[in-house]
């Protein structure tokens, strides 16, 4: 098993951001998508395992057709919305259904245009497949957790018949487990949809995942975040001077909604400490279900991936860059960008022992046709970064 | 010379290899095993210099030569090939990076200040008035409900006050916003032991006065004066303004940290705080001196305001004397929602001499 390794620099990457953001402020937000693709390819190509790299091939010109087209979208909603509610919605439903399309889309473009050591990944998943992920369960996970308790609420209403709605109402008892149940089970078909869907060159990978995995992490996460709940109670008890100086304000800084001065520093502390929480719980399951997700992916049956993130080394990196960026003003955002890339990169373990010479580019993965090109404009980052 | 790695077109596997010119404009690559390449150097696709990641040379096939040797490549292909190396240019010089800094400071900054309260307004005044309406709903309930008590001032108190504003004031605002019906309502606002002595505005037009604040004012031009300093806030449209402003700065941090995670929510969320009593200061000097035009119209000496101000400010410093600590005043006054008194006193007394003179405008 071999590391990935970030082959960059903070100093470098901020020379290369900054000049990015003065570009994209001249030319008042043109130049965004060749700023995109310069950041990109600095990240790839700083990539490295057993001496070889990643690159980013999209152009900026691909890119800004997709930010025309994102950009004409939003004007559009927002003078139909002006115009007609009704049109408003009709839009905002047309949206959802494309959305499974738009990360079908995004996931080929993306693959498509990353390639290792010479050669392109590629994404061969269904579009079919992409509608039951990405639409059909999460509509079904929604209509158990809303509809049905507004269905045995109304049921005596609209007729039901007694016996029915006895049984409705006690099914509602099902929802929180079999919510639970559901979340899992998405989690576990959407890992296995982008996973199996991903070619490298000819090679194929392979993800075998279970639900019941996934709803242990998920348990450990819901008792992580009691816990994190419980310790945050008391530290405000010990803290919770602030009602004192909620007393303390003067008579113009309530209106309109405003707060007493004092009340901002409380808040602020307040918020921070929550925060800290949120990160720490987030960190817990994402390293977890990233250390599961790794052990069961192998690419061709051959390499094996591992991944030795830990919770408390990604939870420390999160909150000190923000802590970071915050000082600064944003002008650490590179420093901090660098560092969370190295932890990644450096926690990524693949077995390089039968090595990547094999691999050959296959045809359409570096060709795109013209009809593609339309697609190519949606380049949604769907979640699926090292 | 150039060394670097050799792969055939589409593949994985590479060899070591090094990349040579001629006078003659001719480029040869030869391999570990022997075999060379060569041809015009002109047909080579060099890829674009950035930073110090491998640079990529497409040959004529479709074969790719990598280097790390950015530099080289620089040196050798300097006339021979047109590289794109504007954006290299000013990445590697240390006055434009200044000058990209600068330029990004002062953009924030004159966003944040100037852009995001001028758009607000514009567009908040866009909006037709029913937004006005749509955002107070609920809030009269609300703060009934979690804040405020029955009124105790006598029925008669509250009918004199109500009918001397409906008849001397409520229509002033009409030139610039017809559409606003005012509606007072008495409460009472206690927190802990102390009674709050406070006037506020919601959107929609409804202006409550507590009972404290009755009690403090001395005669009925000091009531006027807060009250059109509220309708100030009414007409300028503050309330939807502050909802867009606070939209503006949550998207716009949002792009600036690039996620919606745990670190643009940190930003977000300390940003518009501070942001938004900073835009709420400016709300409040327009509406001092919404009020203070109106004053002069209205024949109410504007000494009223700054006499009533005084008045609140001292009975709060009076009554919480015990629970004020000691605090740093500058840092104290960054989060001040309100001009500082000062400013406030010296506008009125201005406003004051205009309405001695008997002038309506004040300039």
């Amino acid at each position: 098993m071999e590391a990935l390794r970030f082959t960059g620099s903070g100093s470098e990457y901020f020379k290369i951001w900054i000049v990015n953001v003065l570009l994209t402020i001249i030319t008042l937000g043109i130049y965004y998508p060749w700023a995109k693709v310069r950041n990109k390819r600095y990240f790839y190509a700083n990539s490295n395992l057993a001496d070889r790299n990643f690159e980013y091939h999209a152009t900026g010109k691909q890119l800004f057709i997709g930010f025309l087209i994102a950009v004409g979208i939003f004007i559009v909603f927002q003078i139909v919305s002006q115009i007609s509610p009704i049109a408003s919605i009709v839009l905002i439903i047309a949206l959802f259904i494309a959305i499974p399309w738009i990360i079908w889309r995004s996931l080929m473009f993306n693959m498509r245009v990353t390639s290792f050591s010479n050669v392109h990944f590629g994404f061969k998943g269904k579009l079919k497949q992409a509608y039951i992920n990405f639409f059909v369960y999460p509509f079904l996970l929604i209509v158990l957790i809303y509809g049905l308790p507004l269905l045995a609420a109304f049921a005596p209403m609209i007729g039901v018949p007694e016996t029915l709605a006895t049984i409705l109402s006690f099914s509602l008892i099902l929802i929180l487990p079999a919510a639970f149940y559901l979340f899992a089970f998405i989690k576990k078909i959407n890992t296995e949809y982008i996973i199996n869907g991903s070619r490298y060159g000819q090679g194929i990978f392979e993800a075998s995942v279970e639900t019941k995995k996934f709803m242990m992490i998920n348990l450990k996460t819901l008792g992580i975040s009691v816990l994190v709940l419980l310790v945050m109670g008391i530290l405000a008890a010990l803290f919770g001077g602030g009602m004192e100086i909620l007393a303390t304000f003067d008579t113009e800084s309530f209106e309109q909604g405003q707060l007493p001065e004092g009340l901002i520093g409380i808040l602020a502390l307040g918020y921070f400490f929550m925060l800290i929480g949120m990160i720490f719980i987030m960190a817990f399951s994402i390293t977890r279900q990233r250390t599961y997700v790794y052990a069961n992916t192998k690419l061709d049956d051959e390499i094996a991936f591992e991944s030795t993130l830990r919770a408390r080394d990604f939870a420390w990196v999160m909150l000190s860059n923000m802590l970071l960026v915050i000082v600064t003003l944003g002008l650490a955002m590179p420093w901090a960008k660098v560092r969370m890339a190295k932890l990644m990169l450096e926690n990524t373990l693949v077995d390089t022992s039968t090595g990547f010479d094999e691999y050959i580019n296959q045809k359409q993965d570096e060709e795109s046709s013209l009809g593609e090109q339309i697609g190519d404009a949606f380049d949604v980052d769907v979640g699926v970064a090292f | 010379m150039i060394n670097g790695n050799y792969h055939k077109k589409g593949s994985a596997a590479r060899e070591a290899a090094v990349l040579s010119i001629n006078d003659l404009g001719r480029y040869a690559i030869e391999l570990e095993d022997g075999t060379v390449h060569r041809g015009e150097l002109s047909h080579l696709n060099i890829s674009e210099r950035l930073g110090n990641v491998e640079r990529k040379i497409r040959l004529e096939d479709g074969s790719v030569f990598g280097t790390l040797d950015n530099d080289a490549v620089d040196t050798l292909f300097k006339g021979a090939q047109k590289v794109n190396a504007f954006v290299h240019y000013l990445e590697t010089h240390l006055k434009w990076i200044v000058v990209a800094v600068l330029v990004a400071i002062f953009t924030a900054f004159s966003f944040f200040k100037w852009g995001v309260p001028w758009a607000s307004d514009k567009i908040a005044h866009t909006l037709p008035y029913s937004t006005n309406e749509l955002i107070a709903k609920g809030s009269m309930d609300f703060l009934d409900e979690y804040m405020f008590e029955k009124s105790a001032l006598g029925e008669g108190i509250q009918e004199r006050i109500r009918q001397h504003f409906n008849e001397n004031i409520a229509h002033i605002s009409v030139d610039d916003e017809s559409e606003i019906e005012y509606k007072l309502h008495f409460r009472s606002w206690t927190m802990g032991y102390t009674e709050i002595p406070n006037a506020l505005a919601l959107p929609s037009g409804d202006i409550i006065l507590t009972d404290k604040f009755v009690q403090i004012a001395a005669n009925q031009d000091e009531i006027d004066s807060v009250l059109l300093h509220e309708m100030g806030h009414v007409v300028h449209r503050h309330g939807l303004e502050m909802l867009i402003e606070g939209t503006f700065v949550t998207v716009a941090v949002m792009l600036m940290t690039g996620d919606g995670t745990a670190m643009g929510d940190m930003g977000v969320g300390l940003g518009s705080a501070l942001l938004s009593s900073s835009y709420s200061r400016g709300h409040e000097s327009e509406a001092d001196k919404y009020a203070f035009d109106k004053m002069l119209k209205a024949g109410v000496d504007p000494k009223s305001f700054s006499n009533i101000m005084n008045r609140l400010t001292a009975y709060m410093s009076d009554e919480y004397q015990d629970n004020k600590q000691k605090k740093d005043d500058n840092v104290m006054d960054y989060f001040a929602s309100h001009p500082s008194t000062q400013k406030r006193v010296d506008l009125a007394n201005r406003y004051s001499e205009c309405f001695k003179q008997g002038l309506t405008v004040c300039k």
